[in-house]
Parts: C-alpha cells; structure tokens; sequence
C-alpha cells in the first residue's frame, strides 16, 4: 500500500485542491475541472489493490489481459500566483458497498495524501462536496465553508456567497462532513496543516439523485478562485450545467403537483440568519420541510 | 507501507514514581479539557506523545464545531520537575477496555506512573453562585487514605441507573485496581447552564486540589479573575433578561424549574456568553 510519484516536481509552498466522489460528484466536479482548466500535469497515483476492488476486468481470447481499479491520482501545476497540487480520488476506499470512506483505510489514505503534500511543502489544503440544503433548484447554490482551525474564520467570513455553519439557522455551528472530503480536515489538523472545506449547495430534494449537480460545483469554483486569487475560466462548465438543468427539469415534471407546489416555496425560504421576514412564515417553512421530507422518505420506500 | 503503532512516541519523558492526571474533551463545562489545558500552559508541559485515533474512533468523516473541523486525539504531556503525566484525549467510540489498558501501558512503562486521577464534570441543578464542590472516588484503601488527607467529599454512594452505563472514568478505575494501580476520579457538578460552556470556578476547585497535592505552588489569581469575569457577564443576563434572574433566584432558593424553563435559562445564558465573548 503505498505511493508512486512519477516524478518529483519543484514547487514552492502548494496549495493541495483534493477530492473524492459524493453527492451529486460536486467536489469532484469542482476539482477535476479546476485541474483541467489549468492543465495540471500527472504525477503520481496511490497503488489501488489494498484500497479498492477491481472496477473493469479485459479479457482477450479466454486470456485476462487487463484489471483496472479505480484511481487516485497526484497532479501539480506551477503558476505566477501559486503553485497547484491536486489529489482525485475515483472512488472512496469503503467496505461492504458504502459510498463513503471510513475506518483505518480511509485514515490510510488520508495520511497518504497528505503525505505526498507535506513531501512538497504544502501548507493548506482545499477539499470540496455537496451540503444538502432546503433551497430550490432555479437558486444559485451558496458555498459551506468549513475550516479545521478557528484562525481560519476571518479569512472565509470576506468570500462573497460563502457561509459558515453558525449562519444556518439551528445549527448552533455544529453538523457533519461525512467521508474523505471531510476526514481529511481533521488528519490535516492532526498533522498541523491548516485545511478548508467548499460545500456546494444541493437542494434537499435532488440529494438522492444519481445524477451530477455542476452548478454547485461552479459556486465552488468560483470562491477558491477568490481564495487562491487564480482567475479560472468557468465557461466551459456552462454546457454541462444546461444539460444538468433540462435534466433536472425533467425530473421535476415528474413530481405529483401537490409536491411541486410545496417545493417551488422554497425559492422563498431563507434558512441562514438573520433571516429576512419573506413571504413565508417560520410556521410555512416547518410544514413545508417536513413535507418534502415525508415525500421522500416514502419515495424511498416505493423504490 | 504508512505503519499506524498504536502510540506515537515524539520523546521518552524523565520520570520516576510519577502521577497521571487525565480529562476528556467534551467533558461538562469542558471541566476535564479546561484542567489540562491550565496544567499544560502553567506548568510548561511537554508533550511526548499520541495514540493513533484508527482503532478507537469511526473515521468517517469530520464533526463540525463552533464551525471548526473537529479530530479526536489522545495526546500525553509530562513535566518532569512536578513528576506529572497529563493525557489530555477524547472518549474512545469502542475498543474501549484496549484504550484504557494502553493508558496505563504507557503509564507504567514509560512514565513509572504510580497514581492515576481523572477529571469529571457532572451535570448540577443548583445555581452558579452555589460554591462548587469536589468529589472523589477511589479505586482502592490506599487511594482513599491518600485522599482522605484533604477536603473533598468522598463517601459517595452511587448506582448506575436502570438504562444509564457507566463513565469511562469509572471504568478505568477498575481496569487501574486489575493491574493494583492507585486511582482516583474527580468530579465537580456543573450548573446545567453552563454544561456546553466553561465553569471556571469549576476548574479553579480540581486545580487548588493538584495544587495542594503535589505542592504546584500555582498562583491562582488568575482563575478567581476568570470566575469573576464570568459571574459579571452573567449578572448582566440577570439585569437584562428578567426572566432568567427570576430563574436563577428559583435555583439558588433551591426550588426547581420546569424543563421548559431550564431549556429557556440554558439556551438564554449560551447565547449571551457566545455573543459576548
């Protein structure tokens, strides 16, 4: 279980832009655009065998050829503002089919990466996900910022459209980063590097959808290019957010009436305070929530 | 391959006949976490070591607190002017009898520990202008003869509750009387407002016991200037918000307060002190 580096770099002082799959690939999104936008070099992976099990298998004439397992691969790039590492994990190392990481491996391999970033020099690192929110889809998803030290707050409170957990409403600062998106802040706190979180906003009813929600990831994008001061060209992302949008759409048809009313209120809530007095009251927004939350919950049953 | 030993050792401390003095992150009023964190600064404590968080907590992703990633840790400390080892650490999520065993592992055989105490906070229904007090158990006669010297209240009596389990502080004091180690659990009840903040007239009782224990010579103004702090700031809840001095005034005219009352007073004094502070 181990690292391959293909090459040893020279970098001063890298930023480490990592992350793995979750809901809606939000994170990922973000990062493996970012690492296409700037034409981020591969140069290292993590060997897969102790992580993951084989994903594709090839063989030839009755002869196995070729076992493909998911990847985690190491990128860098030099520019005049900062220097770049990324980390893209293909899949998080779980057990018995979960989606998300956790128990010794995932410590494994959050240790492997940062590891890797240390080995380099670097003394921040950036991970990205999704944060389930009451908000609707025609909204523009706002950006969940947690960071692993407290040092960090004053910096995240100056980025446009980025909230910290005490600005939600009941939250009291408090709430979960599940996976390796979130185990790696606190292995970087662990090992005294300082490291920051980007959650992009998913509405609440799309969460278990298996389809890709690349407008959050443009938020994302859009507030480490402020963090970094790297200006980063997202229009290439525009496509793929149209064709998610009418995908959406399509989806939404589908909802019985009923739903889509109560849904479409939440293009009126406001869940982060303070909250402005809308045309909703404290009492509609309860009821509404609860409601889309039944919802699914029975649709989850039917499935 | 990344090898993961269940203790990380950064030094090998100097110590001889030593005591072990441990708290809990998370403890009530963070009584456990406040005392080690005093110990460590005032006395220049150094740390000499960690256990590797992969056999005894989930991992699967991060807690989030007061808007901070959060990430559990066991970290030892020593001061080998005093003879003291301090174990600042979260509560383990399982394997729990192997943690505490590996304490005393690292206690006995790096440190030469010969008494062991834990910190505790405890959930309180008086008011916080009620003296605090100090309770001790202990895990054996010896312990008790040695406790015995000072002022605390020690002959609780105590059975878990139908539903309830016992403290890990509890249960390391019989894992430390297995292994014929002297131990002791400390325990200061907290108001119940103050539970999710931090009593520092709390913390200032478990301290003049070290103190006086192993002769610290820690001058503890600074703390009775801490209590002070905090006694003002709520005072001014008090003269704001009649309705939480009418609370209090009920809990230090010992009458009790409905749970919706409590929740209220709770919630009023949290806020005020974050807002404040």
């Amino acid at each position: 279980m181990g690292i391959r580096l293909y090459k040893e770099p020279e970098l001063e002082n890298p930023v480490l832009v990592a992350s793995w799959p979750g809901i809606g690939n939000i994170g990922i999104i973000a990062v493996d655009t970012f690492r296409a936008i700037v034409e981020a070099e591969e140069f290292g992976e993590i060997e897969p065998w102790d992580f993951f099990y084989p994903k594709r298998v090839v063989i030839k004439n009755g002869e196995l050829r070729d076992l493909e397992f998911p990847i985690s691969k190491f990128y860098f790039k030099r520019t005049s503002v900062k220097d770049l590492l990324f980390f893209i994990g293909e899949e998080q190392p779980a057990d018995g089919g979960r989606a998300y990481a956790e128990g010794r491996k995932a410590y494994q391999m959050a240790n492997l990466v940062l590891d890797v970033a240390l080995k380099f020099g670097c003394q921040r690192v950036y991970t990205s996900g999704a944060a389930v929110a009451p908000i609707h889809h025609t909204m523009k998803p706002k950006v969940w910022a947690v960071p692993n030290t407290k040092r960090l707050i004053p910096e995240l409170k100056k980025y446009e459209n980025t909230i910290l957990m005490s600005d939600i409403e009941g939250r009291g600062g408090q709430g979960n980063i599940t996976g390796l998106n979130g185990l790696l802040l606190g292995v970087a706190r662990k090992r005294g590097i300082d490291a920051v979180c980007m959650m992009g906003e998913i509405p609440v009813y799309l969460q278990g959808l298996p389809i890709p929600y690349p407008k959050a990831s443009r938020a994302v994008l859009e507030v480490l290019s402020t963090a970094l001061g790297i200006k980063i060209g997202l229009q290439q992302l525009d496509s793929f957010i149209e064709r998610s949008e009418k995908e959406i759409e399509r989806l939404y048809e589908k909802f019985p009436p009923e739903i889509k009313d109560q849904l479409d209120k939440l293009s009126h809530i406001a869940y982060t305070h303070p909250a402005e007095p809308g045309p909703i009251t404290e009492e509609d927004k309860k009821k509404i929530l609860e409601d889309i939350d039944k919802f699914f919950k029975r649709e989850s049953k039917e499935d | 391959m990344r090898d993961i030993p269940a203790f990380k050792i950064i030094k090998k401390p100097e110590l001889q006949g030593s005591s072990l003095l441990m708290g809990w992150n998370e403890d009530a009023g963070n009584l456990g976490t406040g005392v080690l964190n005093y110990l460590i600064r005032r006395l220049g404590a150094e740390e000499f070591g960690e256990f590797e968080p992969v056999d005894f907590f989930p991992l699967g992703g991060v807690a989030v607190e007061d808007d901070v990633a959060q990430f559990p840790e066991s970290k030892f400390f020593y001061c080998s002017n005093r003879n003291l080892v301090l174990l600042r650490s979260n509560a383990p999520r399982s394997e729990w009898h192997k943690f505490l065993n590996l304490v005393l592992d690292v206690a006995e055989f790096y440190c030469y520990v010969t008494e062991v105490y834990t910190i505790g906070g405890m959930v309180s229904l008086s008011a916080h202008t009620t003296p605090r007090e100090l309770f001790a158990i202990s895990n054996s006669p010896r312990m008790k003869r040695v406790l015995n010297q000072y002022d605390l209240s020690r002959e609780m009596d105590y059975e878990t509750p139908l539903g309830q389990r016992p403290t890990l502080s509890s249960f390391l004091l019989w894992v430390a009387q297995k292994r014929s180690i002297p131990a002791a659990s400390l325990w200061v009840p907290i108001p119940f407002y103050l539970l999710p903040t931090e009593d520092p007239a709390a913390c200032r009782k478990v301290i003049e016991f070290f103190d006086k224990r192993f002769g610290l010579g820690i001058e503890l103004s600074d703390l009775d200037e801490a209590v002070k702090r905090q006694n003002e700031k709520i005072a001014r809840v008090r003269f704001n918000f009649p309705e939480v001095d009418a609370y209090i005034r009920n809990l230090e005219s010992n009458l009790s307060l409905s749970q919706e009352e409590s929740e209220k007073l709770a919630r009023e004094i949290q806020e005020y002190l974050k807002r404040i502070d």
